[in-house]
């Protein structure tokens, strides 16, 4: 993995996630972020800091990012989400647009 | 039940649990207000989207949308106005500059600002019904930077006053213009229009309406046609280097119709240079140019044809009806075909080989060839000339071009038929005096006939060369039977059909003794193989070749008619004859005698008789001798009758009332056709059915066709109805 390629994704409690650019381009507001045509800090740094989203939860969205790229390949399995999380998991869905 | 389907399922968005300073929405605004003059300065690369990102997500999570649209409106315009000032302070050139490069920053910030303040796009916009960001951005731009009072006029005059430079000839910025009008473009279709589309399509309306004003004075038409056609390709390249593509169509408009359309008239009838002396003079360019502009406005290319056919018609009719050209059909037919060549490559150069020009040729060939009523006549003439001599040393391919050309003409022949009389005519002189040249030139001439006008028409010609090879294969069978007559004179006889050949009254001359006794032999050997027939001789067609010696010993052959034979084989056993005693021996007629007397004595290099009185014409005391002094270089020597190669007018009556009377039953036929499948019809139709159904033939006369329709009943075919007087019944 080449460094111009993936994106740092830092949670609240600074847990690190590197993942493919375009893994995280599932996200419409990542995307924007990555796409304005300003210099925005995370456009020069690669790497996007959440403070409000839990590891838990980024872990989670994570993976989904990964799943659903599958998933838009043609992979057709299931995706499994703990009862628990998904109240957060769908506020974060709606912050990120996904 | 229903009222629960109708509700759409929704999940409000999670209360936070943060209780809400009352600071909160003003604090957060101002970290966005900030952010947002950043990003107008250029100074965005510091600042964090994710954060911005989330004070507007909260912002409009806590209903506070209303406060954050509205100060992005109110901070947006304030920047706008600012620009507003930096733009309107450029002087001179630099006011197109700026404006651009202040679009291109506004463009870049609300990109920007869009993209942060997406979460409102997403969700508070749809909701209340108000303008996205990036379109409320266009609007504030439009209403504070293009329409403002103080750069609207400006700006629509620097760019009309850059376009009239280009105009002009000087070189402007076209990236810059392109840059400009592509904004107007993006501020919506309307905004182009109004402030500026419309605007300058008037300014150019009336440009050229004064430019044509002025070159229509002072240029001749082909010049001026250059010049139009030069602007409208500036347009052209005008409208693809900085124009939206959909004025492409309405400048176009304004060009034609100023330079073109308005003038339309006056060009194509302008003196020296007009249409009429573009055709005059083969200017292939120019009137191809005239066909390209004219094409583009309604009328243009029907006012041009409307001149090609008058003046072709005008000239077609000099050239038919000029009594100095009849003179020699083989030139008139020539200069028809030169006309008609003319206008060919003109339609096919310049006119794009456009088919109504087409149609308009042919209709005025149609139009004036018909005008002279020799027509037919000349156009056989024509053939005539190229199959006895003309097609010498031409190659096949150029022999079928011209029998192609005079097809061509034949096809704008009203009066097939008297054609058809003409070239039968001719075609038996050509067979019978073996003058033709080419066979296969002669063949595919009806071969080409046949496919034009059908079976029926070329029947009899056929018949004409079948006649020819059957009396070939005859005189070798006779001379095979006959052994003992090799050494006299030679007898070549042709057998014709009655019908298929030109009806010539069956005159008999006395031949000479020696003739008369061989023809009486081929007479026996041809109807002891073919019983049950009739020969009678037409020695009006024939030829001889004979020997002859003159005065100081030397001989010629001489290449004479039959009638011109039985009266040098007179000579034989006499000094001096009498043109009474010539007459009583041979009973040739009158007319025939004098010619063939004249083509003998008076013409110089072929007087091999001599005449007292000495004298042009032959008068019916005059007396011949042998001219003994007659000399030739030739040993062969070719007398030729003095034949009128045009018929004289009362032979052209006689063949015209032959034509009528062959007419006659073709219309009776084709009556009663037609009304044997109609039953019953009334007068204008037959006479229309009639005139379609021999069209191919020729063009019937109303007043005939109802002298035979009259003719009809008298003999019981028809009748008239008896209440309706104008229907005609068929009796079967």
């Amino acid at each position: 993995m080449r460094k111009e390629e993936t994106v740092k994704l830092i949670s609240a409690e600074g847990f690190e996630f590197v993942i493919h650019k375009d893994a995280a381009m599932v996200s419409q507001t990542i995307r924007n972020m990555l796409t304005s045509p300003g210099s925005f800090a995370e456009t020069e740094h690669g790497e996007v800091t959440f403070p409000e989203i839990s590891t838990t939860i980024l872990e989670k969205i994570c993976k989904y990012f990964y799943w659903n790229l599958q998933y838009a390949s043609g992979k057709q399995t299931e995706f499994h989400i703990e009862p628990e999380l998904v109240l957060e998991l769908m506020m974060a869905a709606n912050y990120l647009h996904t | 039940m229903s009222n629960q389907k109708k509700r759409n399922f929704q999940i409000e968005a999670f209360k936070h649990r943060v209780v809400v300073d009352p600071k909160y929405a003003d604090k957060t605004w101002k970290v966005l207000e900030h952010a947002i003059h950043e990003i107008y300065n250029h100074n965005a690369s510091g600042l964090s989207f994710e954060e911005l990102y989330r004070n507007a997500y909260n912002m409009v999570l806590h209903k506070f949308g209303e406060k954050l649209y509205s100060g992005l409106v109110t901070t947006m315009t304030s920047h706008l106005k600012e620009i507003s000032k930096s733009i309107e302070a450029a002087q001179g050139g630099m006011f197109l500059e700026e404006m651009n490069r202040k679009w291109t920053d506004h463009n870049k910030a609300l990109q920007m600002i869009r993209d942060i303040l997406m979460y409102m796009d997403r969700t508070y916009i749809p909701s209340t019904q108000k303008t996205p960001v990036h379109e409320l951005g266009l609007n504030l731009w439009r209403d504070n930077i293009i329409r403002s009072s103080k750069i609207q006029t400006r700006l629509l005059n620097t760019l009309l006053e850059l376009v009239l430079r280009e105009r002009t000839g000087e070189v402007i910025n076209r990236g810059l213009m392109r840059n400009i009008i592509k904004m107007l473009m993006d501020l919506g279709p309307s905004v182009y229009q109004e402030d500026f589309e419309n605007p300058f399509l008037e300014v150019s309306a009336e440009f050229y309406r004064g430019e044509s004003q002025k070159f229509i004075e002072c240029c001749d038409c082909g010049d001026y046609l250059k010049k139009a056609e030069r602007r409208l390709n500036e347009e052209l390249d005008r409208v693809t280097h900085y124009l939206d593509a959909r004025s492409e169509a309405k400048i176009t408009n304004v060009v034609e119709k100023e330079m073109i359309a308005n003038h339309m008239l006056r060009l194509v009838h302008m003196d020296n240079s007009g249409l009429v002396n573009m055709l005059l003079d083969d200017k292939y360019e120019d009137l191809g140019r005239m066909y390209n502009l004219f094409r583009r406005v309604s009328n243009g290319l029907s006012t041009i044809r409307e001149v090609m056919t008058s003046h072709l018609r005008e000239t077609g009719k000099q050239l038919v009806t000029d009594p100095e050209r009849l003179k020699d059909p083989v030139e008139f037919v020539q200069r028809l075909l030169d006309e008609k060549d003319k206008y060919d490559s003109i339609i096919r150069l310049s006119f794009s080989n456009d088919k109504t020009f087409l149609n308009a040729l042919n209709s005025s060939f149609e139009f004036f060839i018909n005008l002279n009523n020799r027509s037919p006549e000349f156009i056989s003439l024509f053939v005539d000339d190229k199959l006895r001599k003309g097609l010498k040393g031409v190659s096949e391919e150029d022999v079928e071009i011209i029998l192609d050309k005079v097809m061509m003409l034949f096809r704008y022949l009203q009066e097939k038929d008297v054609f058809e009389k003409y070239y039968k005519q001719h075609l038996a002189k050509r067979l019978l005096s073996g003058k033709t040249v080419s066979d296969d030139a002669e063949r595919s001439l009806i071969v080409k006939l046949k496919t034009e006008c059908g079976y029926q028409f070329t029947s009899k010609l056929e018949g004409m060369f079948t006649d020819m090879k059957t009396s070939q294969d005859t005189m070798q069978g006779f001379y095979a039977s006959h052994p003992e007559l090799g050494d006299g004179p030679t007898l070549t006889v042709q057998v014709l059909t009655t019908g298929s050949w030109p009806t010539q009254p069956s005159v008999t001359c006395n031949l000479p003794s020696e003739m008369s006794a061989l023809c009486e032999k081929f007479r026996s050997y041809y109807l002891g193989t073919h019983t049950g027939r009739r020969l009678s001789w037409q020695t009006n067609m024939g030829t001889a070749d004979i020997k002859a010696s003159f005065g100081k010993g030397q001989k010629h052959e001489l290449n004479v008619s039959t009638y011109q034979m039985c009266v040098l084989m007179l000579f034989n056993n006499a000094e001096r004859l009498s043109y009474k005693e010539i007459e009583q021996a041979t009973e040739i007629p009158t007319v025939d005698l004098k010619r063939c007397l004249q083509s003998m004595a008076c013409v110089k290099g072929k007087n091999v008789l001599r005449k007292e009185p000495m004298s042009k014409d032959i008068g019916e005391d005059d007396a011949f001798f042998v001219n003994d002094k007659f000399t030739s270089k030739l040993y062969k020597v070719k007398i030729g009758t003095v034949v009128a190669q045009k018929e004289s007018e009362p032979e052209k009556q006689e063949t015209r009332q032959r034509v009528e009377e062959d007419r006659k039953p073709q219309i009776e036929a084709a009556i009663v056709r037609i009304m044997k499948s109609r039953r019953a019809l009334d007068h204008n139709n037959i006479i229309s059915e009639v005139t379609k159904q021999l069209q191919s033939r020729f063009l019937a006369n109303p007043t005939e066709i109802k002298k035979r329709i009259e003719s009809l009943i008298e003999r019981d075919f028809l009748e008239r109805d008896s209440i309706d007087r104008k229907l005609y019944r068929y009796l079967a």
